[in-house]
């Protein structure tokens, strides 16, 4: 494939990629909720846990070139954003308004 | 905030300390690295980084924003910049504050003030409540000093700068001075601060001996949360292990706060050394460093000065020292006041 080729296909990669991305904040934002009504903490390693042993696995299938490593540093990311959205989605509700953000 | 933990670290203590995060309202973003895990903290929850790092496989806490806000460039970019009469402090010219380490008689205290003058000095400095190491020393002339000063400076159309040590001071001296001095003594001395941030005249705040520079920061910002904005702040020497000096002159200070900070900078060359010969090269090279201005202590006869003789400079020496200044200042494009004489010659 040429380069503008392979590029092109990035871009729809990326389009892809945000989409499900997108999909998967509002499910996590929807959990945030059921948290909140059920007095849950929003941070909950277990199941962090589980969700990077399920992502390596699947990435393991694939043989491709994202180590596990990579594929565990990349959903750190995705599951700090994913915090971030239940916190604000349960000081939304607590009354707790977000604050601007301030580096601390 | 940036929380480094521990190599080798157990998964437990990692979510231990993200778990304590975010139930302060923080946002943590988790890096694993090959041999560490690092945790970037953003957030506008109250968050005491020494109790963070006292947590199990924590092995350091990193902070990325200063303690202190008013002081600090990220609050207002722009240098602050003020007058006094004719003088503008913070602007593009140094100026050079001289005289006495103490006001002794009046022959002394005129004699000084017309040779600093002279030499092109913008303020008088002058002790009249000191400050001194042992309590056997001359303390001062208090408030007839004030009045010798002030006449002075009225007469050679100086502006005043004098330490004021005790909050009973400040109503005596306020009615005699233009800038209030701040020692280094006194540079924690968080009620004369505070007291000082209520009045609506310059403070001149010298560096504590052995004063970081974000503790002196957050002495500036005491004064400065009072709502009185003219705050100088003046590096004068740090204690360090080297005894060849009195105090160890800090001059990487200068370029640091000057970047941390919009307050003007200066540099008191006199206490930074202790020692005559060792004044005119550091006040050179504070110039050269970027400072807004000097402090310099100059006594008409020094080897009787009540105080402080061994640092101060002769009437002759100081003259000397403004021509070479004259000649430093503008190669970093700044300006220095020009010789009284050359500006009479103009004139005619």
């Amino acid at each position: 494939m040429t380069l503008d080729a392979l590029r092109a296909e990035i871009d729809r990669l990326d389009d892809a990629i945000v989409r499900l991305l997108d999909r998967r904040a509002r499910c996590a934002s929807e959990v945030g909720r059921l948290k909140r009504e059920i007095g849950m903490r929003i941070y909950e390693p277990g199941r962090e846990a589980v969700v990077i042993a399920h992502v390596k696995a699947v990435n393991a299938g694939l043989d491709g070139p994202l180590t596990a490593e990579a594929i565990e540093r990349l959903y750190e990311r995705v599951m700090d954003e994913a915090r971030r959205i239940q916190r604000v989605e349960i000081e939304r509700h607590t009354g707790g308004a977000s604050a601007p953000e301030t580096e601390s | 905030m940036v929380v480094v933990m521990k190599e080798r670290v157990s998964t437990e203590q990692v979510e231990c300390v993200i778990a304590h995060l975010v139930e302060l309202g923080m946002d943590v973003h988790r890096s694993t690295g090959a041999a560490r895990v690092v945790l970037g903290v953003v957030g506008s929850g109250k968050v005491d980084p020494r109790l963070i790092e006292l947590m199990e496989g924590v092995h350091e806490v990193l902070r990325i924003t200063e303690p202190y806000k008013l002081a600090s460039r990220t609050f207002k970019p722009e240098d602050t910049v003020f007058q006094m009469g004719d003088v503008r402090v913070g602007g593009d010219e140094v100026i050079v504050i001289a005289g006495p380490c103490s006001a002794e008689n009046e022959a002394q205290v005129n004699t000084t003030t017309a040779a600093v003058k002279r030499a092109g000095a913008k303020m008088l400095r002058g002790g009249a409540f000191k400050p001194r190491s042992s309590p056997y020393s001359f303390q001062g002339l208090g408030e007839e000093g004030l009045r010798l000063l002030h006449a002075a400076a009225n007469t050679h159309d100086l502006r005043l700068v004098t330490e004021v040590m005790d909050i009973s001071q400040i109503e005596v001296i306020d009615r005699y001075a233009d800038v209030f001095q701040v020692g280094a003594r006194n540079m924690q001395n968080f009620t004369l601060l505070r007291e000082l941030g209520r009045t609506r005249k310059p403070v001149l705040l010298k560096r504590g001996i052995s004063a970081t520079v974000e503790e002196w920061l957050l002495s500036a910002e005491y004064v400065l949360a009072g709502g009185n904005t003219q705050v100088v702040l003046c590096e004068r020497g740090i204690r360090t292990f080297e005894t060849a000096t009195r105090n160890t002159l800090d001059i990487s200070a200068i370029p640091i706060v000057k970047q941390l900070s919009h307050l003007p900078v200066f540099v008191d060359p006199s206490h930074g050394t202790g020692r005559r010969d060792k004044v005119a090269p550091m006040a050179r090279a504070a110039v050269a460093a970027g400072a807004d201005g000097l402090l310099i202590e100059v006594h008409c006869d020094p080897d009787h000065a009540m105080s402080d003789g061994a640092q101060s400079l002769y009437p002759a020496q100081f003259d000397r020292l403004m021509a070479e200044l004259r000649i430093i200042a503008p190669a970093i494009g700044r300006s220095i006041c020009l010789e009284p004489i050359a500006r009479r010659g103009w004139a005619r």
